[in-house]
């Protein structure tokens, strides 16, 4: 019964086609917000070109739909609170933290004038800091910040980045190591996301003590990989790094596009077979590890594939299509992940079973970069 | 959830009804339209002419192995006409980027372009110099290199050297006859999983075993197929070989050892006029049922110009590039593809098609 009613209400949602975003949907379906487990939460376009931050749940429902000032990039789930916070993308200057619990927007944090967010912040794992990377417009230097949540997000300390464009950053499980992707890209906001140092840009994998800013380590690429760009990382228990490249050579060079890293070593660069390789179109948009922290995906948008590796192994195991396909997040069982795409589709893959499953969606929504587990 | 939600359905229903009364919602084909569109393209443009590529690569197959047996003037010559039909019958639908023609990386082995680091010419050095019969099986030929196995190796072979390097059943020519081989066996498949299981999944969108979840999302592949080769052709072959003004490279065209750059452009702005306007459900038809006959009638202004300016464009592009007054014109259907490509895309929002989010501008 309850299939066939789910199924209804998504026909019928499909023929309103905007309606998800003008009514609040969990009063539309009868449903306590509360009561319903939340699955994932990303930001996303939709059909008349507003950008949302939406809360949905393991059916598909949308929990909480949040309109957001602009583009976002990343959304980050508080580790033990029902706060999410979701960050501009670049050069934006926006981070919304929101309760989806309590339905609403706790605080928009907006970046310190002279500077501008890189699309992504994370929650400390202690929950009590907001840790971005920000750019230093006037020096074009990176920078990794660190605010006080329980100060209404107060500047408590600006690191160096060691490098130019800073991305995605990810602390390593119980440790203060934080682990920084420098891209490597000399933008400024006066250009847009005008790419200004190709043929000098040095991307560099960054790990840096959260408590003092120091840096344990930097790793750059091969001088003659120097186009590859270090942005979208996951970390593991293990402490290694697992890097989606995006080449900002000639795609025809069939660069590999995934790096690992453990600490202290070199990167190591991995390569899909040549197939799958050149279909993933020089261009990587996440990286996740799965629940065991041996397995990772990555995603591929423009070739519109997801290949999965065995890191353990440094190892390519397989590769799904899934159209526009960018978002990941690992689900709770191991070896598992759910990718978000921009056509509004959403899968589940087992690497262990192959299967793939299409998740049930009421709304068609172009789910934009990253997602995150709630 | 039903108690609670089924109070709600007269609202729903009301307030979308409302809303497209209103023309708050764009109007937007409705999937039936869609439905038949994919129908029509399916059946009248993309089997049909992956059926004449598979045809003329079984036909190039074949006239290599003829010319590996008798390697006379004739035989070169009646191998490098099949070849021109192939390619033709490629370029006739180099545009189709979806479907089998993706399984197996088919797209690259069949045309590797531009090869801006020789990679086919390094790798093909390789087998020419080890001539291990080994690799004379197509079999081998899915574990090689992406350039070795596609049509501009292929062109190599039989464009350039000479034609006592074919002689005595050379490895050459032997070589020169598997990639045939090779490219013949690809595009049999392409058409068959065509006609098999891939024109079932575009027409069946929805159902459990489509790779579709609706006709809208298939037709997205379709609309990729029209929109993005304009960019393409235009940066690719047109604006690459033509360089700076100063000096003009015309080794950067497509296809220049054949001496066919000019038509493989005229056969791809052809082949994207009948994609778009060639059948009775078309996107031309489309656009003037959403009420966008100005939007309509300026796209197919632009294909004929296209058309039309291509045909005065002499060849090959290796001495007439030379020339300022081919210069002139390339540069004036650069221009046009510049406009067709912004009309395109403003068609794309009249239709309520979105090509691609992140992969087109992500982060």
């Amino acid at each position: 019964m309850m299939e066939t009613n789910r199924r209804r209400f998504c026909q019928l949602l499909g023929s309103a086609l905007v309606l998800p975003s003008l009514l609040p949907v969990s009063a539309l379906a009868g449903i306590d917000a509360a009561t319903i487990k939340p699955l994932f939460a990303s930001a996303a376009k939709d059909r008349s070109g507003d950008y949302h931050l939406y809360v949905m749940s393991e059916l598909g429902e949308v929990i909480f739909d949040h309109l957001l000032p602009g583009r976002a990039h990343h959304t980050e789930a508080h580790p033990t609170q029902s706060l999410l916070a979701c960050t501009a993308r670049r050069p934006g200057r926006f981070i919304d933290i929101i309760d989806y619990q309590q339905q609403r927007l706790v605080k928009r944090i907006l970046a310190d004038d002279g500077r501008h967010f890189f699309g992504h912040s994370i929650f400390s794992e202690d929950g009590r800091w907001l840790i971005t990377t920000e750019n230093d417009i006037s020096t074009a230097q990176g920078r990794v910040v660190v605010r006080s949540m329980a100060d209404d997000y107060r500047v408590i300390a600006d690191y160096p980045s060691h490098g130019i464009g800073p991305h995605e950053l990810v602390q390593q499980p119980n440790s203060s190591v934080l682990v920084v992707a420098n891209g490597g890209i000399l933008t400024r906001p006066d250009r847009g996301r005008e790419k200004l140092n190709l043929d000098s840009m040095q991307p560099s994998l960054v790990r840096l003590d959260l408590n003092t800013g120091e840096r344990l380590e930097q790793q750059m690429l091969p001088t003659e990989q120097h186009q590859l760009s270090i942005r979208h990382i996951d970390t593991n228990r293990q402490g290694s790094t697992v890097i989606a490249l995006q080449y900002q050579g000639d795609i025809g060079h069939n660069p590999p596009l995934v790096a690992v890293h453990q600490p202290h070593q070199p990167l190591q660069l991995l390569q899909a077979p040549e197939p799958i390789n050149m279909a993933m179109k020089g261009y990587c948009g996440s990286a996740r590890y799965d629940h065991s922290g041996r397995f990772a995906a990555i995603s591929a948008p423009r070739g519109d594939l997801i290949s999965f590796w065995d890191i353990q192994e440094q190892q390519f195991i397989s590769s799904i299509k899934s159209r526009d396909g960018c978002g990941l997040t690992a689900t709770a069982n191991t070896a598992e992940f759910i990718i978000s795409a921009g056509t509004g589709r959403c899968l589940k893959h087992n690497i262990q079973t192959g299967k793939t499953q299409r998740m049930p969606q009421t709304l068609k929504t172009a789910w934009d970069n990253h997602l995150a587990t709630v | 959830m039903k108690q609670a939600s089924s109070p709600l359905w007269p609202t729903l229903l009301g307030a979308a009804a409302l809303l497209t009364l209103s023309g708050v919602l764009h109007a937007a084909p409705s999937e039936l339209q869609w439905k038949n569109h994919n129908q029509s393209l399916v059946s009248e443009h993309i089997i049909p002419r992956y059926q004449h590529l598979a045809d003329s690569s079984a036909a190039l197959a074949s006239s290599t192995a003829q010319l590996c047996q008798q390697p006379d003037q004739a035989h070169l010559d009646a191998a490098q006409q099949a070849f021109h039909h192939t390619m033709d019958d490629w370029q006739s639908v180099q545009h189709i980027q979806f479907g089998p023609i993706e399984n197996l990386m088919r797209n690259f082995s069949m045309q590797f372009w531009p090869d801006k680091k020789n990679l086919i010419g390094k790798q093909l050095n390789i087998l020419l110099e080890q001539q291990n019969p080994d690799t004379l099986e197509t079999a081998a030929l899915y574990k090689a290199s992406i350039g070795v196995k596609g049509l501009p190796a292929l062109e190599r072979l039989l464009f350039t050297g000479q034609l006592d390097e074919l002689d005595n059943n050379s490895y050459r020519c032997q070589l020169t006859h598997t990639i045939a081989a090779y490219i013949a066996e690809n595009s049999a498949a392409t058409v068959s999983e065509w006609q098999q299981e891939y024109s079932a999944s575009v027409l069946q969108a929805g159902s459990e075993e489509s790779y579709y979840d609706d006709h809208q999302e298939a037709a997205v592949s379709m609309m990729k197929s029209l929109v993005e080769p304009v960019e393409a052709i235009r940066d690719q072959k047109i604006l690459r070989p033509l360089a700076d003004a100063e000096k003009v490279r015309p080794r950067r065209s497509e296809s220049w050892r054949s001496e066919r750059s000019v038509r493989n452009i005229q056969l791809n702005i052809v082949s994207l006029q009948n994609l778009y306007s060639g059948n009775e459900n078309s996107v031309d038809l489309l656009l003037r049922q959403q009420g966008a006959a100005a939007q309509a009638d300026k796209i197919s202004a632009l294909f004929n110009e296209l058309v039309t300016q291509m045909k005065n464009v002499s060849g090959p592009f290796t001495t007439s590039l030379y020339q300022p007054e081919t210069v002139v014109q390339l540069q004036q259907i650069s221009a046009a593809l510049k406009q067709l490509d912004q009309e395109l895309n403003a068609a794309m929002q009249t239709l309520d098609i979105q090509l691609g989010f992140n992969s087109r501008d992500g982060d």
